[in-house]
């Protein structure tokens, strides 16, 4: 009784608020994933979102001003990543690494540049992302707390889940970049710019990673923390693994990392030591990896 | 419509293409007419898949013209020459296997709406594409889980969706059944009768000699002779091939020892529900060089695979003298008297970035006389690695130098060289002389026979029937996974041999 | 001449790299309101003993990362690899107060073999449950920094000191110190012997040869009989192994106890990967590009004194000569072509 005690609001509550931003970048590497490029640069564009979104909202005074400067700060550095990885032929692995140590300590550059602090940043000047109360739902039990009262970025995840799906398996697009990925070589002798579609691949990445850092930064908190995005890049790359690539599988599987999330933020409250409910997401996401891996390997 | 003017559909004056020392081409000329089906043939590494590669954009020619339908043109990719009207079945299919018939065939030219893909459309162009041309295919199958036969006329597809004017085939009866190429011949006529222009590559004179109009023979990078095939023979193609006869090498007549390799009711898995292998068994005896002769892709590879132990089997046994291998690793495999030459020689034969040394060790460098007591004697190491060089007249510049910077031939001669080195009771080899110059085949054959006639079992995998024919003992055909069939030295011939692998006899 | 090259690799892809990202990174403190020249110009007064006890950690886990990429292996690991380390020496020195040479080798070795156990799990997944060690290693790293931060906040935690931190461990388990201010250490020479010790293995053993076949090609290797498996996890573990060490030359020979967070804030782990990455994982390069990264680093220091602008900037840098150094090849081919155009 005490175990179900704590599927209670608090949980079902955090849930999709938890799960987006792994959610959001999942998309984004799913893309790449399919256009042929294995992007592990998640991390580091989300975190140049999270911290873009602190500097627009800070600096734009209002919660828009810091989506948009998210979104333009993920997109400039998958630009970054795009150049090296794919004009420049770089190993697109080592690029992916350089892209998120460049994402934390740049961050952490101006983060004292022009905020002048260290660790973190908080302002009342900082306009976070306000929340929406679906109506008709927003009552019922459960349901309600599960799906109404999140920030917009939240509800624009979802959609964009459908989104991809449809751009991916009906767009013209979508088929160029699945033929891309599959066998780019075919794909070029057929007049189709493999590197043109690549990078926008790679940039359409860093705008949604850019989203999920501003729902880091604007929506779960309002304020900048070095490293915020704290391995969640990382999940989300093993969310696309686990989730075939596919955008109802990723979405699953960004629901379950999402719910150890909010387990753990749950278990918190039960006074469990925060350093064993923090590593819960990194330990499932792992078990889940292998329990996969092991299933398919054997069927 | 039966009626086409005799205008060139495309023209290569001159061409040359070098790819570092090897001139692949050498002032090639080759004219070929609209509606007609025009055979270009040669040995392995004649040059004709390079010789299409510049006419389809692929490699930039160092010297020579392209004509199209009279007007002259430079192509810097493959679009450019899609453009013009040229379309290719390349030897090896570029195809997405995840993707449908239909989208592969309108893959970057699709019919759109709304930006979406219209599959209706496209369903209905292909099939009435495939309609028109006898080409039967189903629209909405993925393209993974068909058929060779059935992939390629996607292929053909592509290129007619596309308005090819001038359609280039190379090899594409190398994959496929009697029945299939009978099918093929069918539509590549019927294409011909309507104005495309044919480019048919083969190595094979047979199929040559039924289908095409006019024949064009290249040897080493050069153009021997183009013929009107009616008019022509077998042998005269045949010399104009291969120029000079090859020396066969000398057989002793000889009584293999006792059984070596014994392989009994071998399985393995394939890529799809059927077994690549299926039920094997063979036998080797020392002194012997069994061959194994068969179309690509029925099951050689998964066998050579099987043995070697780079591949589990399903089931079955495989005995080397008295070990069982099935349950061993590649090392105790090779302690228990296996030697390899892999197919793919720069994927698994070799590390192309190591050094000559470092590549004629692999194997060895558990001797303690290369390394006593587990550190490397280089001066030793270099030393073997000379003697090898020598040995099989490696063109190097030295042993310190990479593997990659030696020719394919000089790079095959290496491998096999290192292999024969373990003087091992069994050597399994595949492919010994793919993409390998004259010369060096005569060495390679040379030595494959010396180890035999030393006691060795040789078990060699080869699609080249001549290269089977001169060396093996006896030869059993692969197909669909089985062993379909065995000849003895003495009753094999090409004939013979093509009919069993086609599955008649 | 050709045997330096030999040990060392190109060094015009690095070299160029490094110039690259001083350019890019000039440009950056220009575009944040600072003056690059004198930003540049203060990073070259670091301090040399500083620069050494910097060095040790970072070269440390250069190699260890280096080991495993010279297998065509990842480890991205290494932080968790060296704070179960640095765990691991301080627990076994807290428990040997009696201290001697045997207490500190038995603390090392403790380190070490906690390191390469945490790293020879992540092999452990790969090959049963082909879970990819790209992934597995780095998301071993949280678990391990979390379970760390646990013990030193409660029961190894000093309670008197009120931070979150083991007691001290006894003087004679710590590592000699001598001169430079105390900041030279045995660890610093432990760290180079471990260098020279793996450059030897790589370069002149039978082992070596097995691991550098196999980064090369590893289906050659595996034709050739070398056994994947269990030279991986021998890898996995030798480079998780040296990792742990460098935790315990750190706690054993720079703060005397295990401090939470004290092994990750400085991202030893990460630039010692951005070393290996710079240096293409030959261990004498790495401890050149190491040293030359430490001087980077002490310098950021010395510019933040002297200058406005923050030291982090010698993490741009660091990583931007990453970004260039995956370039590499094609910023030679420029360079080729513009000087056969001269
Ligand atoms: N991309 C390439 N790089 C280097 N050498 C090549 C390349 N392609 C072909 N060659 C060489 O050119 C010669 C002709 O090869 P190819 O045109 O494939 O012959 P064919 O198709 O007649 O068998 C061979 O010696 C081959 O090794
Ligand atoms: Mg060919």
């Amino acid at each position: 009784m005490e175990l179900l005690g704590i599927f209670d609001a608090t949980l079902t509550g955090s849930l999709l608020r938890f799960a987006t931003p792994i959610l959001l970048a999942a998309l984004g590497g799913l893309i790449c994933e399919r256009a042929g490029v294995f992007n592990i640069g998640l991390e580091g564009l989300m975190l140049a979102g999270a911290f873009g979104a602190v500097v627009g909202s800070y600096f734009g005074g209002s919660a828009l001003a810091g989506v948009a400067a998210a979104v333009l700060s993920g997109v400039a550095l998958a630009a970054l990543l795009a150049l090296f990885a794919v004009r420049l032929r770089g190993n697109e692995i080592v690029v992916g690494i350089a892209i998120n140590l460049l994402a934390s300590g740049l961050t952490v550059y101006l983060l004292r540049s022009i905020f002048g602090v260290k660790g973190a940043f908080q302002d009342p000047a900082l306009v976070g992302l306000s929340t929406l109360r679906l109506p008709g739902i927003d009552g019922l039990p459960l349901l309600g707390p599960l799906l109404s009262g999140h920030t917009s970025v939240v509800y624009v995840a979802l959609l964009l889940t459908v989104g991809v799906q449809v751009l991916l398996f009906r767009h013209v697009i979508g088929l160029r970049l699945r033929g891309v990925g599959e066998h780019a070589e075919a794909a070029m002798t057929l007049g189709v710019d493999v590197g043109r579609l690549r990078t926008a691949a790679i940039l359409v990445s860093g705008a949604l990673c850019g989203l999920a850092g501003a729902q880091l930064s604007l929506g779960n908190v309002t304020l900048f923390v070095e490293n915020m995005s704290a391995g969640r890049g990382w999940i989300a790359v093993v969310a696309v693994m686990f989730g075939r690539a596919h955008p109802l599988g990723v979405f699953a599987a960004c629901l379950l990392f999402g719910l150890t999330e909010s387990l753990g933020f749950r278990l918190q409250g039960l006074q469990l030591p925060s350093q064993l409910t923090e590593s819960l997401p990194y330990v499932v996401t792992l078990a889940s990896l292998f329990v996969f891996r092991s299933r398919t390997s054997r069927g | 419509m039966s009626q086409h003017p005799p205008t060139a559909a495309f023209e290569l004056q001159g061409i040359t293409k070098r790819f570092g020392e090897v001139v692949a081409n050498d002032a090639v000329d080759l004219s070929v007419d609209a509606g007609e089906i025009h055979g270009l043939i040669g040995e392995n590494g004649a040059g004709k898949t390079t010789l299409m590669g510049v006419l389809y954009g692929i490699h930039r020619p160092d010297a020579g013209e392209i004509r199209v339908a009279g007007r002259r043109r430079r192509f810097d990719s493959p679009l450019d020459a899609i453009h013009a009207g040229l379309g290719m079945v390349h030897q090896h299919f570029m195809l997405f296997d995840s993707l449908t018939v239909a989208e592969n065939v309108v893959f970057g030219a699709e019919p759109e709406r709304y930006g979406l893909v219209d599959r209706a459309v496209a369903a209905k162009r292909v099939a009435e594409l495939a309609e028109r041309y006898g080409l039967e295919v189903e629209t909405g199958a993925l393209v993974g889980g068909l058929p060779v036969g059935v992939q390629q006329r996607v292929e053909i597809l592509k290129a007619l969706y596309r308005q090819a004017a001038v359609l280039v085939l190379d090899e594409p009866t190398a994959v496929l059944t009697p029945g299939e190429q009978e099918g093929l011949f069918r539509v590549l006529r019927s294409l011909a009768a309507e104005g495309t222009a044919i480019v048919f590559i083969s190595h094979k004179l047979p199929e040559v000699l039924t289908l095409c109009d006019r024949t064009t023979v290249l040897r080493q990078g050069r153009v021997t002779g183009t013929v009107v095939t009616a008019q022509s023979s077998a042998e005269e193609l045949s010399r104009l091939m291969v120029g000079r006869t090859v020396s066969a090498p000398k057989i002793e007549p000889h009584e293999p020892g006792e059984t070596v390799l014994k392989i009994e009711s071998l399985v393995v898995s394939g890529r799809g529900p059927d077994p690549a292998v299926d039920r094997v068994d063979l036998a080797v005896k020392a002194r012997e060089i069994v061959g194994i002769a068969g179309v690509a892709g029925n099951g050689q590879s998964e066998l050579a695979a099987a043995i070697a132990g780079l591949e589990r089997p399903r089931s079955g046994r495989i005995r080397l003298g008295s070990a069982e291998l099935t349950s061993l690793s590649v090392r105790e495999r090779r302690a228990a008297g296996l030697a390899c030459v892999p197919e793919d020689r720069d994927g698994t034969g070799l590390a192309t970035a190591a050094s000559v040394a470092e590549n004629a060790l692999m194997g060895f460098e558990g001797r303690p006389e290369l390394a006593p007591r587990g550190v490397l004697d280089s001066a030793a190491i270099d030393r073997r690695a000379g003697d090898l060089v020598d040995q099989l007249r490696i063109r190097t510049a030295g042993v310190r130098a990479a593997a990659a910077d030696l020719s394919g031939g000089n790079r095959q001669k290496l491998v096999v060289g290192r292999e024969l080195a373990h003087d091992a009771r069994l050597l399994l080899v595949e492919q010994p002389t793919r993409g390998v110059d004259l010369a060096a085949i005569e060495l390679i054959h040379r030595a494959l026979l010396d180890y035999s006639s030393g006691g060795g079992a040789v078990l060699l995998i080869s699609a080249e029937l001549g290269e089977l024919l001169t060396l093996a003992d006896r030869i059993l055909v692969m197909l669909g996974g089985r062993i379909v069939g065995e000849l003895a030295r003495e009753s094999a011939t090409e004939e013979r041999l093509g009919l069993l692998m086609a599955g008649g006899g | 001449m050709s045997a330096l090259r030999e040990l060392l690799g190109d060094l015009r892809g690095p070299l160029l790299a490094v110039g690259a990202a001083v350019l890019v990174g000039g440009a950056f403190v220009l575009a944040t309101g600072h003056n690059p020249l004198l930003a540049y110009g203060a990073m070259l007064t670091g301090d040399l003993f500083a620069t050494l006890s910097r060095a040790a950690p970072i070269v440390g886990m250069g190699v260890a990362t280096a080991i495993a990429f010279r297998a065509g292996f990842f480890n991205l690991g290494g932080e968790g690899q060296l704070v179960l380390g640095g765990l691991a020496a301080a627990t076994v020195a807290l428990a040997l107060p009696e201290g001697g040479l045997f207490t500190v080798v038995l603390s090392i070795g403790a380190a070490a073999v906690v390191g390469g156990l945490w790293a020879a799990s992540a092999a452990f997944f790969e090959f049963r449950f082909r879970v990819p060690l790209l992934v597995s290693t780095l998301l071993l790293n949280y678990p391990a920094r979390l379970l760390a931060s646990y013990l030193v906040n409660h029961q190894l935690r000093d309670v008197d000191s009120g931070l979150p931190q083991t007691e001290r461990i006894a003087d004679g388990v710590q590592l000699a110190r001598w001169g430079g201010s105390g900041r030279l250490h045995a660890g610093i020479l432990l760290v180079l012997i471990v260098v020279l010790v793996v450059a030897f293995a790589i370069a002149r053993t039978r082992a070596g040869y097995r691991l550098r076949m196999t980064g090369l090609n590893r289906r050659f290797a595996q034709a050739g009989g070398v056994d994947l498996r269990r030279l991986g996890t021998s890898v996995m573990f030798t480079s998780g192994a040296v990792a742990g060490l460098v935790g315990a030359v750190q706690v054993l020979g720079v703060h005397h106890r295990f401090i939470d967070n004290s092994l990750t804030q400085p991202l030893w782990a990460w630039t010692g990967l951005m070393v290996a990455l710079l240096s293409g994982s030959r261990p004498l390069g790495v401890l050149l590009a190491g040293l030359f990264f430490a001087a980077v680093q002490t310098g950021g220091f010395a510019m933040e004194r002297v200058t406005e602008v923050p030291r982090e900037l010698s993490r741009v840098l660091q990583a931007l000569i990453i970004l260039f150094v995956a370039a590499k090849d094609r910023f030679r081919l420029a360079l080729a072509r513009t000087r056969r155009a001269d």
